[in-house]
């Protein structure tokens, strides 16, 4: 099945004026209707929570109501209709949207997607051995660049059956597994996407279930670093990075948000294709990632002692 | 800092974090006593009540909990909200009503306040005589 990835998350949320504040000073472009967009289109959708307009909300104190997964074309979406519909109510919207919910009790929704095709250069970098990547003057230090998330990348739930869940979303979706932390869960990318992982689930009880963090890819890690420090400069509180992962070999960095939810940037994930074989490891601190940086104040050295001692 | 019963004098006294005013009521404050240069609790004011935790969220080790400098609570005011994942705590004791560390408590600072100065309450502080009584 060509399922590209997400399109669109959306929330009920407690607190619309944080959330606003949260996702533009990330880098999301606010449009109409409570939607943050990134350049591609892809999008958070915020609403209160007592919005009446919104799936029903999990039992827990996760404000995610609805993923919204972007497909390639008609045929997808009338495959995955008819898959879905043997043991579920699939409702068809009048746009096209097919609505139902998944084997872990999370609303999920599949249309047609509305990403926008992205010409937009890489981080481009000068490496010895190499061809440059910037001609000559043209620098790379641009403490200006706008360093706006391109594309909606990938989520995390916290799933009560990790089980049921990933056999959903691989037997009955096509996901592809990737990679696999044993006893946490399996990395899984769609059919149409390379992305190492557009889907990852990390089994708790019940009362966790939820999202545990959602991304947006930028455009290198430099941008990442950018973008980062930005929001810790205006006071957001970093939870974990910046740093870079070896499943998948992206770079992160993750946020706490008002949406209840951890919001990473991502930078440079690996792509895999059918040739790929899954690698398992326990899960664990060393596992996790390659190396692990925390923000500190700006400083730099002078040319001698301090003159009062 | 230390042990009150052991070191010098200074270490014995109340430690000052800000005036009771700085903390509008009902919002909340963090601090960084030991310059860590993150803040490490937060204070919460319910009208002359003020209430201390740790900035640590039960749920994760080293799990900050604002989502923005010095934002520890939901919308209304009427919880303390972790950011991570949206755990909610009794501002009064901390116990976690909602969230994945359902069930458990943020650690509590004891604080009091004296002459309109807000102090984290040393072992020494809360036997002394004429003091207001320490809060929660």
């Amino acid at each position: 099945m060509r399922i590209i990835g997400p399109d669109e998350l959306v929330f009920g949320v407690d607190d619309i004026a944080a959330c606003h504040d949260f996702l533009t000073d990330y880098g999301l472009i606010a449009g109409a209707d409570g939607r943050y967009e990134a350049l591609d289109g892809t999008a958070i959708t915020i609403r209160e929570r007592s919005d009446d307009t919104l799936p029903p909300p999990l039992r827990t104190a996760s404000m995610l109501r609805q993923t919204i997964w972007g497909v390639e074309d008609q045929a997808t979406l009338d495959a995955i209709e008819a898959e879905l519909s043997t043991d579920r109510t699939v409702t068809r919207h009048a746009d096209g949207t097919l609505t139902c919910i998944d084997d872990c009790g999370f609303e999920i929704a599949f249309r047609i997607t509305r990403r926008r095709k992205l010409n937009l250069p890489a981080e481009m970098i000068n490496s010895p051995g190499a061809a440059p990547g910037r001609a000559p003057n043209v620098i790379g230090a641009n403490e200006d660049a706008e360093a706006r998330p391109r594309t909606l990348s990938h989520i995390v739930y916290f799933t009560p059956d990790m089980e049921a869940m990933s056999k959903f979303y691989i037997q009955r979706l096509g996901f592809v597994v990737t990679d696999r932390f044993t006893n946490t869960g399996p990395f899984l990318r769609p059919q149409a996407n390379l992305d190492h992982h557009v889907l990852f689930m990390i089994q708790t009880p019940e009362y966790m279930q939820g999202l545990e963090h959602l991304a947006f890819h930028m455009q290198g890690p430099t941008e990442l670093m950018l973008a980062g420090s930005r929001m810790v400069k205006k006071g957001y509180e970093s939870f974990w990075g910046p740093g870079r992962h070896k499943f998948g070999s992206n770079w992160f960095w993750y946020f706490n948000s008002p949406l209840a939810t951890h919001v990473e940037y991502d930078a440079d994930m690996d792509l895999h294709d059918g040739d790929w074989t899954e690698r398992e490891t326990a899960m664990s601190a060393e596992a996790s990632q390659m190396f692990l940086f925390e923000n500190v104040d700006k400083w730099s050295p002078g040319g001698g002692p301090p003159s009062d001692g | 800092m230390g042990d009150p019963a052991t070191s010098a004098a200074p270490d014995t006294a109340a430690r000052f974090l800000c005036r009771l005013s700085d903390i509008p009521d009902g919002q909340s404050r963090g601090f960084d006593p030991d310059g860590t240069g993150r803040d490490t609790m937060f204070v919460v004011r319910m009208g002359n009540t003020l209430f201390g935790y740790q900035n640590n969220c039960p749920h994760y080790d080293r799990a900050r909990m604002a989502w923005k400098k010095d934002q520890y609570l939901n919308a209304d005011g009427t919880r303390i909200q972790c950011a991570a994942h949206g755990a909610l705590f009794r501002i009064e004791d901390g116990v976690c009503e909602l969230g994945p560390c359902l069930g458990k408590t943020l650690a509590r600072i004891p604080l009091l306040i004296r002459s309109g100065l807000v102090c984290i309450a040393q072992i020494a502080d809360l036997t002394e005589p004429g003091d207001s009584p320490p809060t929660r």
